[in-house]
């Protein structure tokens, strides 16, 4: 009978918010809605709008009613300003997940810093952002997501034990640029020679030219800085002119989108070895869901939204919610530094003094029309 | 020199593209007048069209590509109904605005509609692989070019030889003696339309299964286009065949030989040197089309 | 009458800072950072006018001096420490001078070749500033732009940009104001409505088209340099094509050739999307739309199309 009672006590604090009348807690995304990379920020939202579902089916977080709001960042410095300073002073947010597009999270940083809330970034690649938060001055700022500099070492270790020469290939944007830095280095270390680098504009379809390039500067492996619209493309030309190169690749090739772009002919991927940090299979319920809802392939930037929400914001709205006995923008960035999440699909979530997360870089091989992870690396500091 | 040689086939694929987009534009000048900068966006939606025809109907590809050219003519049909008969006679920078916003209006749409995946749509021609010496190219740029210059030939015999074609020679050279003789002035502007926007999606067709279909893929076709029709001359069609061919190869050869990420400068780069060498176009300032 | 309507004008504009904190406390700072953006729209949209709306000449290669000012003023204070006040006239110079040189074979081309001539030129520009990432960073930004400080003055908070931004359009419209009225605005008009008639009466067109475009871009590039001493990031994309597209929804919306109507345009613009509110993609069909629709029926802009209303209105009454 007291044990009965007990049990009844410890389960209270676990009855639904409209028990106990708290106010809801707010959580904005911030991403590209508008403009060439619009598909990203497309992704962004239908996760929110999944979790939003999911969560307050649940009963909400720790007991309060979730409320999800969406800002468009254009993909642009300005727009990431707008962004932070629509969800924080006109939503009221108490936490911004964004801003995907690292111009966007430039701009976005001092502002946070400004406006005293917290920002965690799912998927922003520019490595200076790890120069400019956590202890780097910024305490306002975090990012679960790694940048290029993180996975290269680790890549181009890789990397080295299939080829001694290679080219690289990578969209023109912050995310191609940075990585073609990080790599030219990183091989430099392990003795992979570069041939050469070439930057291509997304969405432009002839890379023939190119491919031609290659061809004539012979390397052994191509690293392929590319997502999975530009990277179809490339693919069947790369087979048309019958090139034969080891192909690594930094994107998301290695992925169900480009599989369903390829499925006409799934030998196009044969061979493709990925490093990335997200993948549909490391989360197979999420990738049910969202097919049955949108009916298209799951998506990475949808998917990093939702492993930052789920694995790094909810356990700091409890954690603060436990800790502080109230959630607010405050008590969230504290908890955010003490959060630590060992066993999510990305590895381990724990925020270090510079705010940046360090989870696995995940090697995956694309073969026969299937995706098959290969290796988890541990990334480090 | 193989390498060069590939390189040049690559500059002839792309070339037939912007020939295509550009002699559209370029009717479109020569015959009425019109400065139409939604043009790319009559390529893009040809895409869908053929997309929709092929992949989603399963129709045949020649089918397909009948589809879609034949339903960009009525979109273009519709198209001069609606917003050209507006703007024709006003001047030429609210003709340039108003295709402007039609141009935004039509891709944003299509990202409403269709989404902001791209769509792919190969062929068995588009996956065959030609073999000749060293040089290895899908046979689906064969009939590109081959397709092209079958257009390009029956296009020059409409105008030489049909009513219609001949009309439209002669409004180009000199509308007003049109109107006077008799010449339906309104039916022969339709029908240009109707050609240009037929001309767009015929080009979709052929070029989709070699790239893919996206709603922004009009945006810097529309630009490439109008540099080979000024490069051609104004209104010139012949010349803006040729102007297209050279701006084809010229960024072929740069991104092969100087640098890929800056190809796109080429075209502009080479309208911007005709402009200052020889303001009237490389083949001087011909009248009519 | 008119003086004091005008006084109380400048007043409300000066303490628009505590008007809005008065008014919406809780979102004051967006809406002061909304209004900033809108100002300096205005700013670039005024210098914009004056070429188009003025001298008649579509030039499409306006974002191309905006961002010939907004890189030159990033580039001297991060990589050579130049004070704001010297990179921002450095900014109105090096644009003022890329017209100049660019301006020259430009205007020796004929209408359609002048505008595609001008677009070709934004799009190099463009291209060059995403690719040359030794001098540019290109798409990995240039951060860590300084906020503007002139002498001992520190522009910091939204209040004190406001201010700035509220300087720079003010001033920009004077210089409009001065330009295009008196003889040198009829003369600006003349080339645009009857450029023959105007050589007839001795009127040099392209020394009028040169001055106009020169000025304008002058004063994009100065924006140029406030922008970034605001945002204090700078991308490529900020020289985008769409910075034209965008330029030409708020003159011809607001009403080309009208200073009125181009302050009203990039009111309506920057306030637009946080009125509507919808789906960002629909936002820009609405905006394409309405264009359309203004072009076709009233190009002479919103303005006109309310005055005519409101006249409408009157009679009735």
């Amino acid at each position: 009978m007291r044990i009965l009672i007990a049990l009844l006590l410890i389960a209270l604090p676990a009855l639904p918010a409209a028990a106990q009348g708290l106010p809801p807690v707010k959580v904005g995304f911030a991403s590209a809605m508008s403009g060439p990379s619009a598909i990203t920020g497309e992704g962004v939202r239908w996760a929110g709008t999944m979790l939003q579902e999911e969560y307050n089916a649940k009963g909400g977080i720790a007991g309060r009613k979730l409320e999800v709001y969406f800002a468009d960042n254009e993909g642009t410095p300005a727009g990431g300003v707008s962004a932070v300073r629509k969800l924080a002073d006109v939503d009221k947010v108490d936490v911004i997940i964004g801003q995907t597009h690292s111009g966007a999270c430039l701009g976005a940083l001092p502002i946070v810093k400004e406006l005293r809330i917290p920002q965690v970034t799912e998927s922003c690649s520019n490595p200076k952002i790890h120069e400019l938060i956590g202890k780097n001055g910024n305490e306002w700022g975090f990012r679960v997501n790694p940048d290029d500099l993180m996975l290269a070492n680790a890549f181009a270790k890789s990397i080295a034990r299939g080829a001694k020469s290679a080219v690289i290939i990578a969209q023109n944007d912050d995310f191609g640029r940075g990585a073609e830095a990080a790599y030219k280095a990183a091989f430099g270390k392990v003795g992979v020679k570069v041939l050469g680098s070439e930057f291509f504009d997304r969405g432009q379809a002839d890379y023939r030219p190119l491919l031609t390039r290659v061809k004539r500067t012979a390397p052994e492996a191509v690293l392929l800085v590319m997502l999975a619209s530009d990277g179809s493309v490339f693919m069947r030309q790369f087979r048309e002119l019958g090139l034969t190169q080891k192909i690594y690749a930094r994107g998301s090739l290695a992925t169900v989108e480009f599989l369903h772009q390829i499925r006409d002919n799934p030998s196009l991927g044969d061979g493709i070895i990925e490093a990335t940090y997200w993948s549909a299979s490391i989360d197979p319920e999420w990738e049910r869901k969202w097919l049955d809802r949108w009916k298209v392939p799951v998506r990475v930037h949808g998917g990093m939204a939702a492993v930052t929400f789920r694995y790094a914001v909810v356990p700091a709205i409890e954690l603060a919610a436990k800790k502080y006995g109230r959630v607010d923008r405050q008590t969230i960035r504290d908890a955010l530094t003490q959060i630590d999440m060992p066993n999510t699909p990305v590895g381990r979530i724990k925020f270090d003094d510079t705010n940046q997360a360090y989870i696995e870089m995940l090697l995956i091989e694309v073969r026969g029309g299937q995706l098959k992870i290969l290796e988890k690396v541990q990334l480090q500091q | 020199m193989e390498d060069l040689l590939e390189q040049a086939v690559h500059g002839l694929t792309l070339g037939s593209l912007y020939a295509m987009v550009a002699t559209g534009l370029a009717l479109m000048f020569g015959v009425v007048r019109l400065i139409n900068f939604a043009h790319g966006e009559f390529y893009m939606l040809g895409g869908y069209a053929f997309w929709f025809a092929f992949r989603e109907a399963g129709l045949p590809y020649p089918a397909a590509a009948a589809v879609a050219a034949a339903a960009m003519a009525v979109f273009g049909l519709a198209y001069e109904r609606t917003v050209i008969r507006a703007i024709l006679d006003r001047t030429w920078h609210v003709q340039l605005i108003a295709t402007l916003a039609t141009s935004i209006v039509m891709t944003n749409l299509a990202i409403i509609v269709f989404g902001t995946q791209p769509k792919e749509v190969p062929t068995t021609l588009s996956a065959t692989i030609l073999q000749l010496g060293g040089i290895r190219l899908a046979w689906h740029r064969i009939l590109v070019l081959v397709a092209a210059v079958v257009i390009f030939g029956a296009l020059q015999w409409f105008v030489a030889r049909t009513k219609t074609g001949k009309a439209m020679r002669a409004m180009s050279q000199n509308r007003e003696a049109c109107a006077v003789v008799g010449v339906d002035v309104e039916r022969v502007a339709r029908a240009t339309f109707a050609l240009s926007a037929a001309l767009a999606g015929g080009a979709a067709a052929l070029v989709s299964p070699l790239f893919s279909i996206f709603p922004d893929v009009g945006a810097l076709l529309t630009l490439k286009a109008f540099a080979a029709v000024i490069v051609g001359g104004f209104g010139y069609v012949k010349g803006a065949i040729a102007a297209a061919f050279i701006i084809g190869i010229a960024e072929s050869l740069a991104a092969g030989y100087v640098s890929y990420a800056y190809k796109d400068a080429i075209g502009f780069i080479v309208m911007i040197a005709v402009l200052l060498w020889r303001p009237q176009g490389l083949f001087g300032r011909r009248i009519g089309i | 009458m008119r003086r004091i309507a005008w006084t109380l004008g400048a007043l409300g504009l000066v303490a628009v800072p505590w008007i809005v904190a008065g008014v919406a406390p809780g979102q004051r700072r967006y809406i002061l950072h909304i209004l900033v953006l809108t100002a300096l729209w205005g700013a670039l949209a005024l210098s914009y006018d004056l070429v188009v709306g003025h001298v008649g000449s579509l030039s499409l290669a306006h974002p191309a001096f905006f961002g010939i000012g907004a890189y030159a003023a990033a580039l001297l204070a991060t990589e050579a420490r130049w004070p704001f006040a010297a990179g921002l006239a450095a900014a109105v110079g090096l644009a003022g001078l890329a017209a100049l040189a660019v301006g020259v074979p430009l205007f020796r081309l004929t209408e359609h070749s002048f505008a595609m001539g001008s677009l070709g030129f934004a799009m190099v520009t463009s291209i060059v500033a995403t690719n040359w990432v030794d001098f540019t960073h290109g798409p990995l930004c240039i951060t860590g732009i300084p906020k503007p400080a002139l002498g001992p003055l520190r522009i910091v908070t939204l209040p004190q940009f406001w201010w700035l931004a509220l300087a720079a359009v003010v001033l920009v419209a004077l210089l409009y104001h001065g330009l295009t009225t008196f003889r040198l605005g009829r003369a600006f008009h003349a080339v645009r409505d009857n450029e023959g008639l105007a050589a007839a009466a001795g009127v040099n067109a392209l020394k009028y088209r040169m001055l106009a475009f020169v000025i304008g871009a002058a004063l994009a590039g100065g924006i140029g340099a406030l922008w970034v001493g605001y945002i204090n990031v700078l991308c490529p994309s900020e020289l985008a094509v769409s910075v034209t597209v965008n330029l030409l929804v708020i003159v011809f919306l607001g009403g080309v050739g009208s200073l009125r109507g181009v302050v009203a345009g990039a009111v309506l613009f920057t306030a637009l999307p946080e009125i509507l509110r919808v789906a960002p993609t629909w936002r820009l069909v609405i905006y394409g739309s309405l264009l359309l629709v203004i072009v076709v029926k009233r190009p002479e802009g919103l303005e006109t199309a309310l005055r005519a209303l409101g006249r409408r209105g009157a009679r009735a009454a």
